[in-house]
Parts: structure tokens; sequence; C-alpha cells
């Protein structure tokens, strides 16, 4: 049995919203070059972990095509069916069971230019009920949400815009996200399309073509990749009931109870003090407020607060996506292993104009189906 | 003909912003995948439906927690216990969140529509689950949580979705 698995490496892909190369392509690539960073082959990777959706590839079984691309042919793979952080944890798992030393995670999408986000969206939905229906969907549910969050504590379209131009400002500093928008403003984000209010153009996030690789190892062979290892010390992964009319989308208590998880497995007391940075996977910045305060990261209801005295910009005291988060790339799939691999970034120093000062601790969400159904919460270390 | 082959290529290598691609890498091809499915849609939703027909809105109550489910369920998530308790709910409720809705998501395009429209989550007598519906609100501003709302059926109704055509106020 492993005892701790570091993050040893990790890349991502420039994301576009038409990428030039197909998605076997850009693996491919995108796997050769951290290959050649960290001086290593795909002998030195034990097992395998793709992150992709057969609907998004627009096939089934879809790895027999992507499986070669990363290096595993004639080795241990598998793949999951959801967000590339689900993947990390999988990985994660195999290596602290001791059968494997080091896994290779790769999540992928072509969410840009290859097919309508909303459509893949709707598959997940009740065939038998919500889709016929054609009321509830990813758009809609987070509607319902910002405005139930809005309504009980006084958080005005205003803030909610405020919050959309921090993830915009940390985007444009962010040389992989797709989304550039110059100059962002309150006034360019409420003047944006209305889709379902509060939810308008400027609040979605930027679903894009783009991959991203991290490299899991034992403790006992991550000496041998990096001397720079970012620790998984905490990890939870909760599911919530599926109707939405039967949740509590402000108290988000899976989210909830995954954070938890995850802090008590890293011996953390006050999230709050004790972590540096999050990195919350968002497919609407309205998201941002709700998934934090259940994370415990801020209290109940401070929204309002946090706009205002920028606590989660870059240089605040709890800084929220740095990244710029999903708001600047979301490719299906890799969307939460880009959180992973952004956190890795900061952790090391090497996050560039979005670095947040003296990063120690860092705490990593993913989500996957409608409202957020399904959260997976990483706290890593530096 | 050999220069226009290498001017081409030169606008794809540009275009690709990176030497070694392949030219014509950028193409595209149509894949087009159709499946029709005839899915069960099991019997929880099935007493939901014949009530409709009836112009009924049915639940199910759990046994343990004694939770209303509309739709109904046949398991609680929470109790982990079946449920065989079908109980008709009050047609009147209280909208209790709502969004006012400038697009309809068909086939995952987003289309706008030509007047704005409610979605809302309904509290009926008698349920524990927001049920979700259009309100139909002669001004979508006039709009406001802790409104009454009453369910308005199609004259003749066929236990289908939209037999239950909308919700009004009360």
């Amino acid at each position: 049995m492993n005892e701790r698995v570091a993050i040893v490496g990790y890349k991502q892909t420039k994301h576009t919203f038409d990428s030039p190369v197909a998605r076997e392509r850009m693996i491919y690539e995108l796997v050769k070059a951290l290959f050649a960073e960290l001086g290593i082959t795909r002998d030195d990777i034990d097992t395998f972990i793709l992150a992709s959706n057969d609907f998004t590839d627009g096939r089934t079984i879809s790895e027999v095509f992507t499986v070669p691309r990363i290096g595993a042919y004639m080795k241990d793979e598998t793949k999951v069916e959801s967000d590339g952080l689900s993947a990390a944890l999988y990985a994660y798992m195999r290596i602290l069971s001791g059968l494997y030393e080091t896994a290779l995670v790769v999540g992928f999408s072509m969410a840009g230019s290859e097919f309508r986000a909303p459509l893949i969206q709707s598959y997940t939905l009740d065939p038998v009920y919500e889709r016929p229906r054609g009321i509830i969907n990813y758009y809609s549910i987070a509607a319902l949400q910002a405005n139930a969050y809005m309504r009980k504590y006084k958080f005005t379209e205003e803030d909610l815009a405020q919050l959309t131009v921090k993830n915009l400002e940390n985007a444009n500093n962010n040389p992989y996200a797709a989304r550039k928008e110059e100059n962002p403003s309150i006034d360019k984000v409420l003047g944006s399309k209305p889709l379902y209010l509060p939810i308008r153009q400027a609040h979605v996030s930027a679903y894009a073509d783009g991959a991203c690789a991290v490299i899991l190892s034992s403790k006992k062979m991550a000496k041998k990749f990096t001397n720079k290892p970012v620790w998984i010390d905490g990890v939870g992964h909760f599911m919530d009931t599926y109707y939405i009319g039967d949740r509590d989308l402000l108290a988000m208590e899976h989210l909830s109870a995954a954070a938890k998880k995850a802090y008590k497995m890293a011996g953390i007391k006050n999230p709050k003090k004790e972590i540096d940075l999050a990195e919350i996977h968002t497919n609407f910045s309205s998201e941002e407020p709700v998934f934090a305060e259940a994370m415990g990261l801020f209290k109940p209801g401070s929204g309002k607060d946090v706009v205002k005295n920028g606590e989660s910009r870059i240089d605040g005291a709890l800084p929220i996506n740095p990244s710029g988060g999903p708001l600047g790339a979301n490719p299906i799939n890799a969307t939460g292993l880009i959180r992973l691999a952004e956190a890795s970034a900061q952790l090391r120093n090497e996050a560039g104009k979005n670095q947040v000062k003296g990063a120690k601790t860092a705490v990593v969400h993913a989500q996957d189906g409608p409202g957020a159904q399904l959260n997976t919460v990483f706290v890593v270390r530096r | 003909m050999l220069a226009m082959y290498f001017l081409i290529l030169y606008i794809t290598v540009q275009c690709t912003g990176k030497e070694g691609f392949m030219a014509g890498e950028t193409v595209k091809a149509m894949v087009p995948i159709t499946f029709m499915y005839k899915n069960r849609v099991g019997q929880a939703l099935q007493v939901y439906l014949n009530g409709l027909k009836e112009k009924k809105i049915m639940g199910a109550r759990c046994p343990t927690c004694k939770k209303v489910y509309v739709p109904p369920k046949t398991v609680c998530a929470r109790c982990r216990k079946p449920i065989d308790k079908w109980v008709e709910v009050g047609q009147e409720g209280i909208l209790k969140n709502f969004t006012v809705s400038y697009v309809n998501i068909v086939n995952g395009e987003i289309l706008d529509v030509q007047e704005p429209y409610v979605i809302g989550l309904i509290k009926l007598k008698g349920a524990s689950s927001l049920l979700s519906g259009i309100v139909k609100i002669p001004s979508v501003d006039k709009v406001k949580t802790g409104m009454k709302v009453k369910a308005v059926w199609k004259e003749t109704t066929q236990g289908e979705y939209s037999d239950l055509v909308y919700f009004e106020p009360a």
C-alpha cells in the first residue's frame, strides 16, 4: 500500500473555440510535450486513465482511438465517463492500492467546435421526464439557483456582474484561456444577452476545445519526476439526488459533505484560514458564491461582501479561480482536471501573472451532472 | 500548380499557428447520429401520467420520512425505502422560485422566444417536492415568490405531460 500520492507533472493545451487539430492529435501532442518536459517515456507510467464522454466524442467506446495517442498501447488503461477530476480520483486510488506507482490522467473535449454543449447536457436529463418537458436544463437550473441565492442574501445582478468581470480579468491573464474579452466591465456583462435571468450570456462558461494531462505518483517514485511535488492530502466525492425539486440548491449538502470529508482527511479545521486559494468548477459564474460557501470557504450569504471587498480576487484573502476558472475555458471532461493543474501551478509558483503569493494549500473542485449533482473535492499542498 | 499547392500549405500552416501539422487537418466532416429509444417510464411516472389523464397531480409518500415526492418515485433516496403509496396532491400551490426565460433550448440550440416566460418551482398543497412548470402571468415583471398559483389543464387530456399546460395565478 502507498501512503501519499503526489501530482508530479501537469500540462494543458492552449484552449480554443476552434482547434486546428483533431482530438487525437491534441492529446498526443499534449502528452508528448509533458513527457519531454519531465524527461520520461511511457514506460515510466503504470496506468493510464482517460476522462471523456462517448456523447462528446460522437462514438462509443471512444478510447479505442484515444488510448494509443496517450501512450497506453499494451499498457494498463481505463476510462472515466465523467469529469477529469473523477479520473484523477481514480488514479489516486489506484496508486494508494499499491498496485501502481504512477498514473497519467488525461481529460479532453471539443466542446468549442464539434458539438453544442447544451445538447450533450440535455442527454444527461431524465429521458422520460425532463427531456420531453423541455423546461429544466443546465441553464435554467443555474438561474433558479442564482435567483434563490440573490433573493435570500440580497445579492444583486450588479454583484453577479462584478464577479463575472473578476473571472474574465483573470482569464485575460491566463495564457491557456480560450475566452479573451477586451476590458470586461459590469455594464458590458449586464448588457449581454438575457437567457434565463439572472443568467446572461456573459455569465456562461466558455465551452472550448482543449485537453489537460496530469501525472500522479506514489511518494516513493515522486523524486524521479520532480523536486516540486504537490501532495493530494484529502479527497471527497458525493452525489445528490437527481430531481431539482427535491434538492436544496443553496445548501448543496453533497458538496458540503465532499468538502468536509476532504478537509478532515487533510487535517484542515478552518478551511477559510488554512486554504490559500480555490479552483472551482463553475459552469456559470453565479455558482461561485454558492459553491464556495458550501465548501466552507466563506460564510453562507457573504457573497455580496466578498465581491465588495475583493476577498476572492487574486490579491484578496482567499482567491477563487485565479485562473479565471471555466469562464475562461470549459472543455467539458477536462475542466475539473484543469482546476487541479491550475492549483498545482499555483502551489509550485508557476502561475505567472495570476500567481497567488505564497500559496501553500489549495482546494480543487469539479462537478458533473445537472446543477452539479456530482461533486469532487481535492485538498492539495506543496 | 505547384506554387498553388505550396501557397495552400503555407496558409494552412499559418492558420494552425504551428509547423508540423498536416495540411487539411482543420477539415470537418458532419457525423450524424440518430437514435430512437423506447424507454419504460417506470411504475412511478406511469402513476403520474395516468393521474394527468384524470386531471390529477399524483405523488408518492415515503413510509419512513413521510415526504411526498412529486412526480412520484418508487424509492426514497434518503431513507432507502421502497414506496408504493400513491397520493393525490393539491392543484394549487405557492411559487417558491422562478426564472424569467428569454430563450428555449431545443436540440441543444439556444433559441430566442417571442415573449419572455416564467419557469417556476411550485410547492403544491400536500407535496414535499417542488414541481417545475411554466407559470403564465400577464406581465413577467409581476412574478414574485410566494404567489399562489393553480394548475391549468388541456380540455381533453391524454395522459401526457402537456395535459397540465401551465400554472396561473390563483
